[in-house]
């Protein structure tokens, strides 16, 4: 009888003891949920090499009105008449690229070089250059925000192609950048020949990689997920140069004293804003405006109040615009 | 050979001794005497184990655990603070600066203090030390970024993902491998806390020596036509008793320890990685409005912690729930995290929308006032990892007084139990003097 009892606190007891023994699941979980993998870009499509389309000059712009309207009074049915009626202008910009369009921390605003020429733009339109709103587009955005009609116009440093003037219209070039090489101050190197053999940052999928990785004798491409990315990488030594087009570099040259710009243009990139195919009259209008910016020195005090300081040299003069049609 | 006749001799005459009854009450107080060395020798080994392990799961492997994921969380809120902080500009509010410093400094606190106990494990060594070399690196790069913020440089955003990315791909993986460790040393010791192969082994004894008792008296009986005797039998009773008390207060420490794990350890290990996944996506969606519409990463990790969090098989919610034993605190927690996800989804939309000045206005003024979705989630989730802890306390406590009195117990009553056994022996032994 006595041994029936034990035997049954026995089994009891194996019961209860039975219980422990789920840490490790828990533990297996919440270390398998920790260990979620920190996302990565994924490296977008290599851009498609600039395929020989060909359409006449790809700067060639629509001429510009005789006289433009006066503020405040745009013409009926055209899309100008269109943004005034809904108050503002909106206007895809990049909030990164320090002096061209960037966003200050210090008084909460957009600020650059683009931002000061698309203000003008509103100007015209409203005699206000206030009434405009600006939207943040990434570098993918760009373009089909413009043809969703998500923004009226587009100043993100795009460069004119062929090949995107299939997709927008542009206006005359407003700003001609050049793919160059910004390199610490002490660095005795001065293009990209001198370069083979050592790293070389680039944004990850720009052309510019493509145009490192295509340089002889070959440099190493050290590519970022952003621009900003790569000013990092050269200041802790990670890179011996980086390759973008030079507003970027002056950014950089702005906020580093110690580094440079150097070397011969490695490639020509005019910037245009990007307006959508179906508005002419819209292009035409703007390039009244950035005509009327040249004449006026207006455009050379903007560049000389943003990028003067950093170019070094005499404020160059406008790019010329072209015209057809 | 004379020498092997006096040994042969002697067996005989003990041979003799022992088939007389006085020679057979001799070897029954023998067994006693060994009986009672066996069973007080396992029940001390036993309760020993068991206390040790119960004392090294309390003050050791718990406390080992805590700053693993201490270290872990507090690290994690650094980073979703120094992010979120950051979209402030320049003027950053005092609140969330010192929250900040703390955070890294409970950091340093647990790494020093992981440093000390982890030395039995190379793997573990290596990774506090790489968690201790990567911090102040990691502290720099934010500096840096508060510094350029400062000045309104916008490589200063570069710096802050630079930082995040350190402590998201280097630190917090070694913090991991510290989790790890410490989780698989608090699973060793509830299992040598509550092994059943003890308990066997004592019931085992018990049951044996309890036997001979039996046995000894119905020889007894037989014998000396006397049915009972009393000394076998307060014997008898007295190792009843101390064998009910040893089981008894095994039970109740191994159900104090399974107490300590179920609605302590387990939740405070849930609950923490809730909660430094919910720090990461915090993280991801500050870093998102940093960089002002050019970043696709983060965006992406913020929905993979997501999913971890929520995602197709109610990821840690789901676990949570497992582990908990009271649904409406699940619920809360739920909606808690659905006003957090809610939140961010309102702020994709503006970014969508490239409206990330708005975006990035709304959540500096939702976390003013300390608390914003994410603030009240992780105010949440902390108040049940330290509630979750003193559960664990006091049932580890428990588990650790259930066996105390047993320390000084088992060898008085086994030798009260062997005293009177023999006294009754040596009574029936007397009449044949």
């Amino acid at each position: 009888m006595s041994l029936r009892t034990w035997s049954t606190i026995a089994l009891a007891t194996l019961a209860l003891s039975g219980c422990a023994g789920t840490s490790s699941r828990v533990s297996r979980a919440s270390l398998s949920a920790l260990a979620t993998p920190v996302a990565t870009v994924s490296t977008p499509s290599r851009p498609t090499p600039p395929a020989p389309q060909t359409c006449g000059n790809p700067l060639a712009s629509l001429t510009p009105p005789a006289t433009l309207p006066a503020p405040g009074h745009m013409p009926r049915h055209t899309y100008m008449a269109a943004i005034a009626r809904r108050g503002r202008l909106v206007a895809g910009v990049d909030q990164n690229s320090f002096l061209f369009a960037y966003f200050n921390p210090t008084d909460g605003q957009i600020e650059g070089f683009e931002i000061d020429l698309l203000k003008q733009i509103a100007k015209a339109i409203f005699s206000d250059e206030t009434r405009i709103a600006f939207k943040a587009v990434t570098t993918a955005q760009r373009l089909g925000a413009v043809q969703s009609g998500g923004v009226d116009v587009v100043a993100d440093a795009v460069t004119i192609t062929c090949a995107r003037r299939r997709q927008v219209a542009f206006s005359a070039v407003y700003y001609n950048a050049a793919q160059r090489l910004l390199v610490p101050r002490s660095s005795r190197v001065g293009s990209l020949a001198a370069l083979g053999g050592r790293r070389v940052c680039a944004t990850t999928g720009s052309t510019t990689i493509v145009n490192i990785e295509n340089a002889r004798p070959r440099p190493v491409p050290y590519a970022v997920p952003q621009r900003t990315d790569c000013l990092v990488a050269l200041q802790q030594g990670r890179v011996d140069a980086i390759s973008s087009d030079d507003p970027i570099l002056l950014g950089f040259a702005a906020q580093d004293p110690n580094v440079k710009v150097v070397g011969p243009v490695i490639s020509p990139q005019p910037y245009g804003m990007a307006i959508s195919l179906a508005h002419p009259e819209f292009v035409r209008f703007v390039n009244g405006v950035l005509a009327k910016l040249r004449a006026d020195g207006i455009w050379a005090r903007i560049y000389a109040h943003w990028l003067g300081r950093y170019t070094g040299a005499t404020v160059p003069p406008p790019p010329t615009p072209v015209y057809s049609g | 050979m004379p020498q092997t006749r006096a040994v042969s001799a002697r067996l005989a005459r003990l041979r003799l001794a022992s088939s007389t009854t006085p020679g057979k009450l001799v070897a029954v107080g023998i067994g006693v005497l060994l009986g009672a060395v066996l069973f007080g020798l396992v029940a001390i080994a036993v309760v020993g184990d068991r206390r040790d392990a119960a004392h090294a799961v309390s003050s050791d492997s718990e406390p080992l655990l805590a700053h693993a994921v201490g270290l872990y969380a507090s690290l994690s809120d650094a980073d979703a603070t120094a992010a979120t902080t950051f979209l402030t500009g320049g003027l950053e509010p005092l609140a969330r600066r010192q929250r900040y410093t703390a955070d890294l400094q409970a950091g340093a606190r647990d790494a020093a203090a992981l440093t000390a106990s982890v030395r039995g494990s190379v793997a573990a060594s290596e990774s506090v030390v790489a968690v201790s070399e990567n911090l102040p690196v990691y502290a720099g790069l934010v500096e840096t970024a508060r510094a350029d913020n400062r000045a309104g440089l916008p490589v200063g955003a570069a710096y802050l993902r630079e930082a995040s990315a350190l402590l998201q791909t280097a630190i917090l993986p070694d913090v991991g491998v510290l989790y790890a460790f410490a989780a698989g040393r608090l699973q060793a010791g509830y299992s040598s806390g509550t092994g059943g192969f003890g308990l066997i082994a004592v019931i085992a004894v018990a049951v044996a020596y309890l036997a001979v008792f039996v046995l000894a008296q119905r020889w007894l009986a037989s014998a000396t036509r006397r049915r009972v005797n009393d000394g076998l039998l307060a014997a008898t009773g007295l190792l009843v008793l101390l064998s009910a008390w040893v089981l008894v207060a095994l039970v109740f420490q191994q159900n104090a320890l399974g107490r300590a794990q179920h609605s302590g350890s387990d939740p405070v290990e849930a609950l923490s990685a809730t909660r430094i996944l919910a720090s990461r996506a915090q993280s991801d969606q500050s870093l998102t409005l940093v960089a002002r519409g050019g970043d696709q990463q983060h965006p992406a990790d913020f929905d993979a912690v997501i999913l971890a969090l929520t995602g197709a098989r109610g990821g840690l919610l789901a676990l949570e729930a497992s582990v908990s034993h009271n649904g409406t605190s699940i619920k809360r927690l739920a909606s808690d995290l659905n006003a957090y996800r809610a939140q961010s989804a309102a702020l994709d939309a503006l970014v969508a929308q490239g409206e990330v000045e708005r975006a990035v206005q709304e959540e500096i003024a939702a976390g003013a006032g300390g608390r914003s979705p994410a603030d009240v989630l992780d105010a949440e989730l902390a108040s049940r990892i330290s509630a979750a802890q003193v559960s664990f306390s006091s049932a580890a406590e428990d588990a650790r007084t259930a066996l105390s009195g047993l320390g000084p117990g088992i060898p008085l009553t086994v030798l009260a139990i062997a005293a009177l056994a023999l006294a009754g022996i040596g009574r029936r032994l007397r009449e044949y003097a």
